[in-house]
């Protein structure tokens, strides 16, 4: 009886440690704000999440100042100061014919967009040049913002072989294959 | 040949200054509100120091938002009291703050002129053999550094103080702009409604349609700057009218004013020194003190007379936005983000004065005595605006000015001009007027490109006149006119290198002159010939920190 119940939780075990993804951690030098994905893996899909993420425009500023998505993802902006702002973004990663305006709209108000391609986008307002924020549509649903020392956790990824992307604001992307079995660890020297 | 002297000398370094303009990079400008708010220049500047709606709604409020201002700022104000100070008074003084760092800005500006070649027709005008002071065709000049400092000390309380360190290139020979503390919606304290009454007091540029002090053009308005100088030519009928202000000098005063931000009304009403002279008037009195000098004299007076003149201004303003939410807003929300409002605005001022002149002469019983003129003048005219968005606006300014003349004659009644007697009195003669104006068009090709237009008109019977005589007469506002109608066309360019440095380019077709005069055979007066121009291009750079 005792041999059957450790043996039927040996094979549960196994199984379920097939199924149980691994995790992707380490360290950017950026420090916070940063930005950990990994890239498209050929061949597979991912629903997109239903409940929409918020980037707020309060004081003046972006808030947050970085957001990682999912592609697929819907975004609402909303206008938390008593003057007028814009929402727009000149281009996904350099691409202009994805560039955007989302126009204006008053206090309180929020305005949806669902961002279908993956990529960085710098968003912009046209009355307050100096505001900045960045949307970082991951195409995986594997991606972690860095904390104030840098350091990230992607949990919940398959055992495989994939391609990381590292972004921070002002630095060049940076691009590391990595072997995921239970856990990977992938460090970057961002530069600009 | 001009062509290719103009594309050797001009079109590279054009080219040179294009590419700067428009060549991408991270920075922004950051004068006093820049930093306190943690915003650029563009916040509130279409092209510094012209204002947006915005920036218009900001200055009106005091120098903060409209709203919310104490979640915008970056860098909070100090407390000069805690606002339950306010239930204690009058036992204890009322709270303020001061701005949390000092709200200081900075502009300095630098020139390159070439003058055409017709400058040196000016050296007829001297005697043969005589050193003519040399006019060359290019020349680098420095302009202004300047040092402003504005803000709010609580309570509604505003405060501006700007002045010219450096004029010139030359140490001191600057001055004070506008200084003034500025007590926003001051009616709510007898309860009238918001932006009722706002009160102003100190040297203040007078809220005249279109500022000269903050304009972002080089030049400034040839109106603004027409003092009234009757004739003095002898060959004509003389005038004694020797009148120096002009409506866009700083005064010192007390101003009332008030109005709607996106519709609807303004006006203003101000009550200044009359300074007729232009000058401040030295204090050499030394039983009198003032209030800046000791209890025997001081550093002079402002007034040359005890009457003050009145400025009073009236505008209306039609908001012409289709866009019904925002209509009333600040600014408009148009598709693409907010922006300034269509509108079209129509107003008028007048500026009534007495220019005061003062001149030895006898009672009528020979005693002798000093005999004061009065002559009552005034400036009237109107403007109009029309503004389209963001980027189209047209502006034009109409003036008329009169002075009375107050002639001084004789015993015999004769004017002393003629007969050459000391005068006993003053008898009405023809006054000297002046009118004139201007138009522009200033368009906002790209948020870094501003491309101008603009006409100047002048009208002066009395310039002309002046002109009219070898030498020319040194006090009028303008020398050698070849006509009584003086027109000046300036296009102009300015490019934003970055929201807080420009680029600047603006050619002036000027208006005639002459320095030969012939009889005319049919008057037998003189009259201007061989009328030329002397036309210029100014090449500059601005920046503001």
């Amino acid at each position: 009886m005792t041999q059957r119940f450790v043996f039927t939780a040996l094979l549960i075990l196994t199984l379920a440690g097939g199924a149980v993804a691994g995790t992707i951690e380490g360290k950017v030098s950026g420090g916070a704000n940063s930005v950990v994905y990994v890239d498209t893996i050929q061949g597979k899909t991912f629903p997109a999440p239903a409940k929409p993420y918020l980037m707020d425009q309060k004081g003046l500023l972006f808030q947050p100042h970085v957001l990682a998505i999912q592609v697929g993802a819907t975004v609402e902006f909303q206008n938390s100061d008593t003057v007028q702002h814009n929402v727009f973004w000149p281009s996904i990663s350099g691409n202009k014919k994805l560039g955007h305006n989302l126009g204006t709209w008053p206090k309180g108000e929020k305005r949806p967009f669902k961002f279908d391609n993956p990529g960085v986008i710098s968003l912009l307002c046209n009355v307050h040049p100096e505001m900045a924020g960045y949307i970082v549509v991951s195409p995986t649903p594997y991606f972690a913002e860095t904390d104030a020392s840098g350091n990230y956790k992607i949990d919940n990824v398959p055992d495989g072989k994939y391609n990381v992307v590292a972004w921070h604001e002002g630095m060049k992307q940076q691009t590391k294959p990595l072997d995921v079995a239970g856990t990977g660890k992938a460090d970057f020297t961002l530069s600009k | 040949m001009q062509t290719s002297w103009f594309r050797r000398f001009f079109a590279v370094p054009l080219f040179f200054a294009m590419l700067t303009a428009i060549w991408p990079s991270p920075g922004y400008a950051i004068p006093a509100f820049s930093r306190m708010y943690g915003t650029s220049c563009s916040t509130c500047h279409i092209d510094f120091p012209k204002l947006n709606d915005f920036g218009k709604a900001f200055k009106d409020a005091g120098f903060k938002f409209p709203k919310d201002d104490e979640s915008m700022i970056k860098i909070p104000p100090v407390m000069l009291g805690a606002p339950a100070n306010a239930e204690l008074w009058p036992k204890a003084i009322w709270p303020g703050t001061i701005p949390g760092i000092p709200p200081i800005g900075l502009r300095y500006n630098n020139y390159f002129q070439y003058t055409s070649s017709n400058r040196n027709q000016y050296n007829a005008l001297l005697p043969p053999g005589a050193i003519a002071p040399y006019i060359p065709a290019t020349d680098f000049q420095t302009g202004f550094f300047s040092m402003f400092t504005a803000g709010n000390f609580g309570s509604d309380i505003a405060f501006w103080v700007d002045d010219d360190i450096s004029v010139s290139g030359a140490n001191g020979n600057g001055g004070l702009g506008e200084a003034y503390l500025k007590f926003v919606n001051i009616g709510r304290l007898v309860k009238l409604p918001d932006h009722v009454l706002n009160v102003r007091i100190g040297q203040l540029e007078l809220d005249i349609p279109f500022t000269q002090s903050k304009s972002i053009w080089v030049s400034p308005y040839d109106i603004y700057s027409q003092a009234n100088i009757g004739v003095v030519n002898p060959a004509f009928n003389q005038q004694f009218v020797n009148n120096f202000t002009t409506v866009a000098s700083s005064a010192k005063g007390i101003e009332l004013s008030g109005g709607l931000h996106t519709g609807g009304y303004n006006y203003s009403i101000a009550f200044i020194d009359q300074n007729t002279s232009g000058t401040a008037q030295a204090n050499n009195n030394g039983y009198v003190p003032t209030a800046t000098g000791s209890n025997q004299g001081g550093v002079g007076i402002a007034s040359d007379s005890n009457f003050k003149d009145i400025y009073a201004s009236f505008n209306y303003r039609f908001n012409l936005e289709r866009d019904q939410e925002s209509r009333n807003a600040i600014q408009a929300a148009g598709p693409s983000g907010p922006r300034d409002h269509t509108y079209l605005n129509f107003g008028t001022y007048y500026f009534y004065g007495r220019s005061v002149q003062r001149l030895s002469g006898l009672t009528l019983d020979g005693t002798a005595a000093v005999l004061t003129a009065r002559e009552p003048f005034y400036r009237v005219g109107g403007n109009a605006t029309f503004n389209y968005r963001c980027c189209l606006q047209f502006n034009a300014l109409y003036m008329y000015g009169h002075d009375y003349n107050q002639l001084p004659v004789d015993a015999t009644g004769t004017s002393i001009f003629v007969s050459g007697t000391t005068p006993v009195g003053f008898v009405q003669g023809s006054p000297a007027t002046f009118s004139g104006g201007f138009v522009d068009a200033e368009w906002l090709a790209y948020p870094w490109m501003y491309v101008m237009i603009r006409y100047d008109g002048v009208n002066s019977n009395s310039d002309y006149h002046n002109a009219l005589a070898p030498g020319g007469f040194t006090g009028s506002p303008f020398n050698g006119a070849a006509s009584v109608t003086r027109n000046r066309v300036t296009p102009a360019v300015q490019f934003l290198v970055h929201a807080n440095i420009k680029a600047i380019a603006e050619y002036q077709f000027r208006p005639s002159q002459s320095v030969t005069f012939v009889t005319n055979p049919f008057t037998g007066l003189p009259m201007a010939a061989n009328s030329f121009h002397t036309n210029t291009l100014v090449l500059g750079f601005e920046f503001a920190y």
